[in-house]
């Protein structure tokens, strides 16, 4: 056994391990296309290949060195050939051959989206690739998902500038984030983390809604995101990007690239990132900054190493924040006190991966190992929260197969150790996770039905066992529709303090909950991709339903007093229903339209009525067009997206009357941005909030921060008006070896 | 808004309305996507080129470009200097030996 993990090759991400390339060759005969039995399908250069089954279905392991070329082949048909680069690992293919009886003109020709529903994948992943992320060029994770339905981001406060991510309604706290399989993002980093993750270092980003895998931990309960980054072997030898924006908010990014040693074994990398947001903005005349202002760093340096056994990455990802916002500093000697929010975050964070693949094809063994050291120190007024964290992850999974790659699956145990301190005001929420676990997961690839089984165990210190089972089907029901379903249990412990720190911006009362008890949620849902060809191009159609029921949950109720924000454990029902229907387009061979619509309803008791969550639109729409020129040098994005009213819980004013308006206006926000791309050079110019919508007093009793009605966080809608922002980017690539 | 929208439109297709241009179809000697890569790359950044887009399978490129900057022959001499054939203009034998051994003529005939 332990010979048989000397390895032969070993490829390293567990996502990709055993990169493969599955799809299905058509034979076409004049009009008639129908799977074609018996083709050949083989590398070129390799000496056996694969021969497709009656439905026209293949499956074929890909070597590690990429880019290289799928030949296929028919009696009596055109043999055709298809490049596969290692960005394709996943891609299905649909291959037609054409009969020798047809002009040798039509063959293939695949364009492939920079925004796609996988349609291999068993389980519901929007990927969002480099050239959607280059679309939404400012400035970290949070403005990744711009151009994305499925994941909503939300301003959480009018002082602090964070914002919050939320999925099927739900807080961000539910989803859970991971940078290369490694859960991210947590703890004290739940609420502003986001802005830690240059958009720079982002390759790619995978998003799954619903439970996620069971390899990946417990706590993926509305969804998963995971977060591939610019890899040493990958990335460019070296690529800039200077960033300015209307506010002087001035960035550079620097990342590198290169080979160690002759042999081409070793790589590294480098990731630097700096921003600075020197001036005072305060354009709806408050006294309070639109905008904190402040300075936040970040370095990661990361090694890849390419054995011909084995294959491993490690590397250190550090950073540093400081942001000041709060009432602009010419009120610094009011006689109502000086409202200040200061916001220190620090990181410190190494990471490991080591994998190996067995003699035995199909096999392989790898670990994942995850560091890191976090403070963070946030003061809003006179409320001052203190925070420190250390963490540590480890998880080890097998690899396996039963006879064939039909019948695959995954075992292996994983390690969280996390000693958090948290306080603000008199509440202290200190507390040591130590969670060991185990899992399993069993996956079958048949021609059609495909399913995920899985399940794990976790044993909590504080909360003993935790059982979380997980399945996802996928079903092809024809050439262009795929069925999926998925259900599952996922569960986290709550962080009340620190997953809710934006709420500290008003002078309403923390109750504490009695006790902490682990959130429990289940979730079901389903989902239709269709595909179709229009005007002879790719569309698709998807619709997905998700079903959230929470068996326990950290309720925050902003409704049942207004002086209180009081945090319970739930009582009664919790749940989100979430409906989404996406239409992708291409009306003309350079613009693709993307149309999606959402509705969420998301209800817990609140003050004693079940009832829509608060800052959660029913409705919300969303419209992309996107224009590449035919000589690919122009490209330009335009993004509208339509809140419809969220309701907001109601408020005591100044004069000690209440709110009377508790729902939030319908509105649309416009981005849009041109890029030119020149050899090595790239300029941009982009517009965020185009139409200039502004929520006119975000903040109540602005004027008295002090006062027992101040509250910053009744917030529905962007604070700040139309931005614009110039950049360029540069880059060289790395030099491949042949 | 709509003046946004309507100048952006108008943006998107003032680029392909203007100048005398010409279409053109050159048969090239490319073998893989590879290829296309890199000979729309190298017309797409030449002067006076609008678009050229490859289609693999006839190996023929579609090329736009501005009669007043290039002429037919020095766009393709332009592909020739990437190391393909382009119509009657044979690839430059040095630029062959530079590409990566797929890319070359019958490099994507398997056996």
């Amino acid at each position: 056994m332990k010979k048989s993990i000397i390895c032969i090759l070993c490829v390293f991400f567990f996502g990709t391990l055993n990169a493969q390339i599955k799809g299905v060759v058509y034979g076409s005969n004049n009009k008639e296309k129908e799977p074609l039995y018996g083709a050949k399908v083989k590398l070129l250069g390799a000496n056996r290949g694969e021969v497709t089954g009656e439905d026209g279905k293949f499956e074929l392991i890909l070597p590690k060195e990429l880019p290289d070329t799928i030949v296929f082949s028919a009696m009596g048909y055109y043999p055709d050939t298809i490049v596969v680069t290692k960005k394709d690992r996943f891609i299905a293919l649909n291959v037609t051959l054409y009969s020798d009886q047809l002009l040798p003109e039509v063959v293939v020709s695949v364009k492939k989206g920079t925004h796609s529903i996988s349609r291999l994948k068993t389980l519901h992943v929007e990927e969002i690739g480099s050239g959607e992320l280059r679309k939404a060029a400012c400035c970290n994770l949070s403005e990744s998902f711009e151009t994305n339905a499925s994941v909503d981001v939300n301003i959480t406060d009018a002082v602090s500038g964070a914002k919050k991510i939320q999925m099927m309604g739900l807080d961000g706290v539910y989803t859970q984030i991971q940078f290369e399989n490694i859960p991210y993002l947590k703890g004290l980093e739940s609420s502003y983390g986001l802005g830690s993750i240059p958009g720079t270092w982002i390759e790619s980003i995978q998003i799954t809604k619903g439970t996620g895998n069971v390899v990946n931990g417990y706590e993926s309960m509305a969804g998963l995101v995971n977060l591939e980054l610019k890899k040493p072997h990958e990335m460019e030898a070296l690529y800039v990007n200077a960033y300015v924006n209307a506010m002087a908010r001035t960035e550079i990014n620097l990342n590198s690239g290169f080979k160690l040693g002759k042999k081409d074994k070793w790589s590294s990398g480098w990731l630097v990132h700096g921003s600075v947001l020197p001036l005072e903005m305060d354009n709806n005349g408050d006294k309070f900054r639109d905008v904190p202002n402040g300075t936040n760093i970040s370095v990661m340096n990361r090694y890849h190493y390419q054995g011909e056994k084995m294959e491993a990455q490690f590397g250190f990802n550090a950073h540093w924040e400081d942001k000041t916002g709060g009432q602009i500093s010419a009120m610094r000697n009011d006689p109502n006190g000086y409202y200040q929010v200061l916001r220190n975050a620090r990181h410190v964070d190494v990471f490991a991966k080591t994998g190996f693949f067995s003699e035995r094809p199909g096999h392989s063994f790898g670990v994942l190992y995850n560091f890191k050291y976090q403070t963070l120190d946030a003061l809003f007024g006179i409320r001052d929260f203190e925070g420190v964290e250390k963490r540590g992850y480890v998880n080890a999974i097998y690899d396996g197969i039963f006879g064939t790659t039909d019948h695959k699956y995954k075992i292996g145990a994983s390690g969280v150790y996390s000693d958090m301190t948290q306080r603000v005001d008199s509440l202290n929420a200190d507390r040591l996770d130590i969670v060991p676990g185990v899992f399993g997961e069993y996956t079958y690839t048949g021609s059609r039905l495909s399913a995920v089984i899985g399940a794990r165990g976790d044993y909590h210190n504080l909360y003993n066992f935790q059982f979380s089972p997980r399945l996802h089907l996928k079903y092809i029901l024809t050439e262009w529709t795929d069925l999926r379903l998925t259900a599952g249990k996922g569960w986290r412990v709550p962080n009340y303090i620190v997953d809710n720190i934006s709420l500290l911006a008003t002078s309403r009362t923390w109750i504490e909950p009695a006790e902490i008890r682990p959130e429990v949620s289940w979730n079901i849902g389903g989902s239709i991709v269709q595909s179709f060809k229009l005007f002879g191009r790719n569309g698709s159609l998807a619709l997905d339903f998700y079903h959230t029921h929470f068996e326990n949950q950290m309720i925050v109720d902003r409704d049942v007093d207004v002086n209180q924000i009081v945090f319970k454990n739930l009582e009664g029902r919790s749940f989100s229903n979430s409906f989404q229907a996406e239409l992708s387009v291409s009306p003309v061979k350079t613009i693709d339209v993307r149309f999606a619509y959402k509705y969420l309803d998301v209800r817990a008791t609140y003050a004693g009525a079940f009832q829509q969550q608060v800052m959660v639109p029913a409705h919300r729409g969303f419209v992309n067009l996107a224009y590449l020129s035919r000589s690919k040098r122009w490209e330009f994005d335009i993004t509208a997206s339509i809140f419809g009213e969220q309701r907001l819980p109601v408020n005591m004013l100044p004069d000690s009357s209440l709110t009377t308006r508790n729902k939030g206006d319908v509105y649309t926000l416009l981005n849009a941005q041109i890029t030119h791309v020149y050899k090595r050079w790239d300029f941009y110019l982009g517009g965020e909030n185009i139409t200039n919508y502004r929520q006119e007093n975000p903040i109540i009793d602005a004027e008295n921060p002090f006062s027992p009605r101040f509250d910053a966080t009744r917030v529905w809608a962007p604070i700040f008006g139309v931005n614009v922002y110039f950049g360029v980017r540069f880059s060289i690539e790395q030099k491949k070896k042949e | 808004m709509k003046g946004v929208l309507t100048i952006l439109f108008m943006m998107f297709f003032v680029g392909s309305m203007t100048a005398q241009t010409k279409d053109v179809e050159i048969k090239t000697s490319a073998e893989c996507g590879d290829c296309k890569v890199r000979i729309e790359d190298k017309l797409n950044y030449t002067k006076g080129v609008r678009f050229a887009e490859l289609d693999v399978p006839t190996k023929v490129v579609t090329v736009r470009y501005n009669e007043k900057k290039i002429s037919l022959e020095e766009v393709k001499e332009a592909i020739a200097e990437v190391g393909y054939d382009a119509d009657e203009v044979k690839a430059k034998t040095d630029a062959v030996k530079a590409l990566p051994a797929c890319c070359r003529p019958g490099g994507m005939k398997g056996k």
